[in-house]
């Protein structure tokens, strides 16, 4: 029992690449899967007649379904950013018919489960290493990276303290007015810089000390194969038929 | 405030793109100099020190809960090009790394919460600090409250701009009707505001007591040494940041800005008078597309921003004789 309530880490920060390695694209060049994926995004994200709409939801279905990640964690992702669709979609059904809405919950859901499945099915260092290789300023990558390992630490100050926090009965406050919960608020969010302070820059001596410099030299440098340029080509034709299929009803 | 992929319009987007790409590389030329080696990890450590408060909600009241933006606290801890880097960083994370906010509309979150809210944030901070109780704790507590209000305040409006915006230029396929954007977003940040403020002053008090040296850093590396002679006075920095968030929102103002008559001509209209031949032949018109209309007005925005500079040479000049 002891166990279970010390290992109840609510809040650790859990990277989506923890199933990458189970993905069938895990593999894939993140070059070809940022590329692929993104022009997909892209889109999709320009499709306004339904029933074309509905063929790029049934292709981000697919997509998932291919993937073989776990459905619970997909579905818990695209729970977080339904508040929002739902928003939209609603202000659509009260606005401008439930046509529409329906077109904008399917469109805007299309393109969350397409960036779900490039989030989940690429390793974290991956991805950065994808990104410098498309010529993403060193800087912009280097401090990406960084900040996904202070990331890591800081969740994990975080996370003994919310329980040194629960051990001493502090609930979360009632309201705005609450100023004692919102001074312990504030406090903790300071004493998490702080300590983790030194830790990072523990992990930045680490870092140096492998040979770490501004700009990381040990990227990734793995040559795109069959499979990779198969990955983006399938992309690039998907979204050519769909932007062509939108066209074609405009003109 | 993460929008998410296929709700904007994808000229919105495009503008928001644009503009973050604009902004983000210029402040990455001008302090890219600044920024040595060893400092790379501590803007990364705040960056994740964001992130990570972002997780921490606090309570709003009726059962509800808000969570820090902290563009704000970003910019009073790092300066304002800094924060606009920093925050950049923790949105790309969240919209590659957590899928929270999407890839189209990563232009727009950025603009929002990685150029506006800090830029904002650091503008009301360095006009009210100076000014209010002189310098005291009060005063500063007070000054980092309407920095960090106004920064999340502003942010929403903005979000709730480009939302409305991409509803009516889309005619409907995208964005969000006004009646729904503008009370949802700005009548529920109103009240985060409030919050982030609290945890922001909190924060700092706390900062400035124990770990003073991690708010030195704005202090010794945020500015670059070409800009410090341009721009020597605080002043005039937070008013340049403050108009430079007007400039980011011209042009979706003026894809909004609608072509029908004004008041007047509406008047004229009906009372069927005609309208004689102008005096003055104007150099500029309005123009009769977006692009024309869109360099008008940047055109109109320098002239009355150059006029109004002039204006308050000529005062400071006439006072001090």
């Amino acid at each position: 029992m002891r166990i279970e309530h010390m290992s109840s880490r609510r809040f650790v920060v859990k990277p989506l690449d923890e199933h990458a390695e189970c993905s069938r694209f895990g593999g894939l060049d993140a070059r070809a899967k940022l590329v692929g994926v993104l022009v997909f995004v892209v889109a999709s994200a320009l499709l306004t007649r339904q029933d074309i709409v509905f063929v790029s939801l049934a292709m981000s279905l697919v997509l998932v379904g291919a993937s073989a990640l776990p459905i619970r964690h997909v579905a818990k992702l695209y729970l977080g950013a339904l508040p929002f669709i739902l928003l939209a979609s609603l202000s659509f059904f009260l606005f401008s018919g439930v046509e529409k809405g329906v077109t904008m919950w399917a469109r805007a859901s299309a393109c969350v489960l397409a960036l779900i499945v490039l989030a989940s099915s690429t390793q974290t260092f991956e991805l950065f290493s994808g990104l410098r290789r498309l010529r993403v300023p060193a800087m912009l990558t280097t401090l990406l990276m960084l900040s996904h390992k202070y990331i890591v630490v800081l969740s994990d100050e975080l996370s003994r303290m919310t329980l040194a926090r629960r051990a001493r009965a502090f609930s979360g406050g009632r309201n705005l007015l609450d100023r004692y919960a919102l001074k312990v608020i504030s406090f903790t969010a300071g004493m998490v810089l702080v300590r983790s302070s030194e830790r990072a820059d523990r992990v930045y001596e680490g870092l140096k000390a492998k040979g770490f410099e501004k700009d990381l030299t040990g990227w990734r440098t793995s040559v795109l194969g069959v499979s990779d340029i198969a990955f983006v080509m399938a992309f690039v034709a998907a979204s050519a038929v769909l932007l062509v299929l939108q066209t074609e009803v405009i003109a | 405030m993460h929008i998410p992929d296929g709700l904007m319009d994808p000229l919105v987007a495009a503008i928001g793109w644009i503009e973050f790409l604009l902004v983000l590389g210029a402040v990455m030329i001008v302090s890219g100099r600044r920024i040595r080696e060893r400092n790379l990890p501590r803007v990364a450590l705040l960056s994740a020190g964001i992130f990570v408060a972002q997780i921490l909600n606090f309570p709003v009241g009726g059962g509800t809960t808000g969570h820090l933006i902290g563009a704000a606290l970003f910019a009073i801890l790092a300066g304002p090009a800094l924060a606009v880097i920093g925050m950049s960083v923790v949105i790309i994370i969240q919209a590659l790394m957590f899928g929270d906010g999407g890839v189209t509309a990563l232009g727009l979150n950025a603009l929002n919460m990685a150029v506006i809210a800090p830029l904002m944030g650091w503008g009301v901070y360095s006009l009210v600090d100076p000014v209010l109780v002189n310098r005291t704790r009060l005063g500063r507590s007070l000054s980092i409250a309407l920095a960090a209000w106004a920064s999340v305040f502003v942010a929403a409006a903005s979000c709730a701009a480009e939302l409305l915006v991409s509803y009516a230029v889309s005619a409907g396929n995208y964005g969000i009707a006004a009646p729904i954007s503008v009370p949802a977003m700005l009548g529920y940040h109103v009240v985060i505001g409030i919050g982030e403020a609290a945890i922001t002053v909190g924060l700092v008090a706390y900062l400035a007591s124990v770990a003073p040296d991690l708010l030195t850093t704005a202090k010794t590396g945020m500015v670059a040494a070409g800009t410090k002679s341009i721009l020597k006075s605080d002043t005039v920095k937070a008013a340049v940041a403050i108009v430079l968030i007007f400039v980011l929102v011209l042009p979706l103002y003026i894809l909004y800005a609608s072509a029908g008559r004004d008041g007047l001509e509406q008047v004229v209209a009906e009372a069927d008078l005609e309208e004689g031949s102008p005096v003055l032949n104007a150099p500029f018109s309005y123009g009769k597309n977006y692009f024309e209309t869109l360099l008008g007005g940047i055109l109109g925005f320098l002239a009355v921003t150059l006029s109004a500079l002039g204006l308050l040479r000529l005062l400071k000049w006439r006072g001090a004789r």
